[in-house]
């Protein structure tokens, strides 16, 4: 690669890193990341993304795939402390709520330190002011 | 995500109409790919919807990188991205969220961004579950059949100005619409000549089994009742059981045929034997009257339905026809009549016997007998006319008309049976 060539200059820190990165990349051959080789390539095409490079493929579906993993763990924490917040209730309903079910709510929650707004609708009305109070309707 | 807004725009502006969208695999993919992040997670179901928004999301951020990478690529001047591009792509996504060295950004070497070691982390730690089905290249690039050139076709340009390597026109049958080659020539002439002269072979069959059946009547009735002398017996038998639905008139039936040879079992024989002559002389005194005949004629049922060579109808609407039967197959007698006819004033247009005209062909197919063509003429003729339809001088004159055409037919019999 022509960036890393150009950096092999005479500095150690930096050879290091070098070294550490390709060591890196390498390791990512070994690693088969959950998200399919042509997938990534398809929309990194479609981007216009431009690189022959597996390894690149390799760490961009990697780093989709941390992000994702990122997110559903940031849910799986909410649904538990949903869940966690019920226990008062009997022991059946207990064992049945043990399912971790990823919920839009917890969804939206979880997006919303990533900046991105995911408001899921739960009823759809005909009207803005449906379902208000009669109070907040005159207004 | 500032920066995704276009690239969020190209995939989301579909038309309103449901239909295959452009990225309903990737989508699909997609999916399972994150269900089955989601499973390593620790989650053990999903919701549809959230499923389906964290597949979108997923194919964003992807987008969103490439999208990066490629813009730091160009930033430094060239088209094609390297491991430094994608870092500091990653770098700007993860901004939001923070990671490790962020303050270290843009001063440092990318090699030692945060970033990396986060990715690092992961993929140390995280369990390996590599995709669930093998996925096929894809989109699928459709091979399209282009428009070979001139040179391709072996074919030279007709015009000096076209180069061979364009592609070649179109063959001129498919633009210039050329004359069909026409196997048979369809004269209507010869068609109409044609079809007369099958008509006329129909009529030379009829008057030849006619013929055969007065010899056969001729032979028989003459002294006494004869057993069946064949097969036209039965036929005619069939034809008189048909004729037998009609009310017989009380007086006509001494009237009946000569002409029944072999039906005679357990019938009154003396009603179906009369001599020739018996029917003879009434018929010819017909002719000279002008078939003048009982008020059963009125309906004109020889339009056609039964043929006119039926001997053996005991109806007295057949009478006519009876009497017409023997006049064919006694032409000689017939003709000495003949020019008593045509003396007669009524029938103008009438060409000479012997000469058949055009306009009494009848092109109606399958039922065509002697009488029918006749039919047609003096339906034309009499629809010139104001007299009543039943009235008995048009009788006359169709029973006269009638007569005649079947004279000049048996005329042409003569000649092609001697």
């Amino acid at each position: 690669m022509n960036a890393q060539s150009s950096q092999q200059q005479p500095n150690d820190g930096r050879h290091d890193d070098d070294a550490a990165l390709t060591d890196f990349l390498a390791s990512l051959m070994d690693y088969t990341p959950t998200i399919p080789d042509e997938l990534v390539e398809h929309y990194l095409a479609k981007s216009g993304f431009q690189c022959p490079d597996v390894r690149l493929t390799r760490l961009v579906a990697v780093a989709t795939q941390k992000f994702i993993a990122d997110v559903a763990t940031d849910a799986l924490q909410y649904c538990k402390a949903r869940q966690s917040a019920v226990v008062k209730d009997k022991r059946d309903k207990q064992q049945k709520d043990k399912r971790l079910i990823l919920t839009m709510e917890d969804l939206s929650k979880a997006l919303q330190e990533y900046g991105v707004n995911v408001k899921h609708q739960d009823y759809f009305a005909d009207s803005p002011s449906a379902g208000l109070d009669p109070v907040a309707r005159d207004e | 995500m500032s920066d995704g807004g276009k690239a969020e725009s190209k995939i989301g502006k579909e038309s309103p109409i449901v239909r295959a969208g452009e990225d309903n695999f990737g989508l699909a993919i997609s999916r399972i790919a994150v269900a089955q992040i989601c499973e390593n997670v620790g989650f053990e179901s999903f919701n549809e919807s959230a499923l389906d928004s964290l597949a979108d999301l997923a194919i964003r951020y992807l987008l969103d990188l490439g999208k990066t990478a490629k813009f730091y690529s160009n930033l430094a001047g060239r088209t094609e991205c390297n491991v430094f591009d994608i870092i500091q792509g990653l770098e700007d996504l993860g901004m939001s969220s923070g990671f490790s060295a962020a303050s270290d950004v843009g001063v440092n070497c990318a090699i030692s961004s945060g970033v990396v070691a986060e990715i690092r982390g992961y993929v140390e730690s995280a369990q390996e579950s590599p995709f669930a089905q093998p996925v096929p290249h894809f989109p699928v690039i459709r091979e399209w059949r282009t428009i070979p050139s001139f040179l391709q076709m072996g074919e030279t340009p007709e015009f000096k100005h076209i180069p061979e390597w364009l592609p070649a026109f179109p063959d001129p049958h498919t633009y210039i619409h050329s004359a069909m080659w026409n196997e048979r020539v369809s004269d209507p002439r010869t068609d109409k000549i044609e079809l007369a002269r099958q008509h006329r072979k129909a009529e030379r069959a009829l008057l030849s089994l006619q013929q055969r059946l007065v010899c056969n009547g001729l032979s028989v009735a003459s002294t006494s009742v004869e057993p069946d002398t064949g097969g036209n017996g039965l036929e005619v038998n069939d034809i008189k059981n048909q004729v037998l639905a009609n009310p017989l008139e009380a007086g006509d039936q001494d009237e009946s045929p000569v002409v029944l040879p072999g039906k005679l079992s357990g019938e009154a024989h003396m009603e179906n034997h009369i001599s020739l002559l018996e029917t003879f002389a009434p018929a010819i005194e017909a002719m000279k009257d002008g078939l003048s005949d009982s008020g059963n004629d009125g309906e004109k049922n020889f339009s056609g339905k039964r043929p006119v060579v039926l001997p053996s109808k005991l109806s007295g609407e057949a009478r006519t026809e009876k009497r017409v039967s023997f006049l064919e197959a006694f032409a000689p007698a017939i003709e000495a009549m003949k020019d008593g006819l045509s003396d007669s004033g009524n029938y103008g247009e009438k060409s000479f016997p012997g000469k058949r005209p055009a306009v009494c062909l009848e092109f109606k197919g399958g039922k065509k007998v002697f009488g029918e063509s006749l039919d047609l003429r003096i339906r034309n003729k009499t629809n010139g006319r104001t007299a009543p339809w039943f009235g008995r001088e048009d009788e006359k004159d169709d029973k006269k008309r009638r007569v005649e055409f079947i004279l000049r037919q048996s005329m042409e019999n003569q000649q092609e049976l001697t």
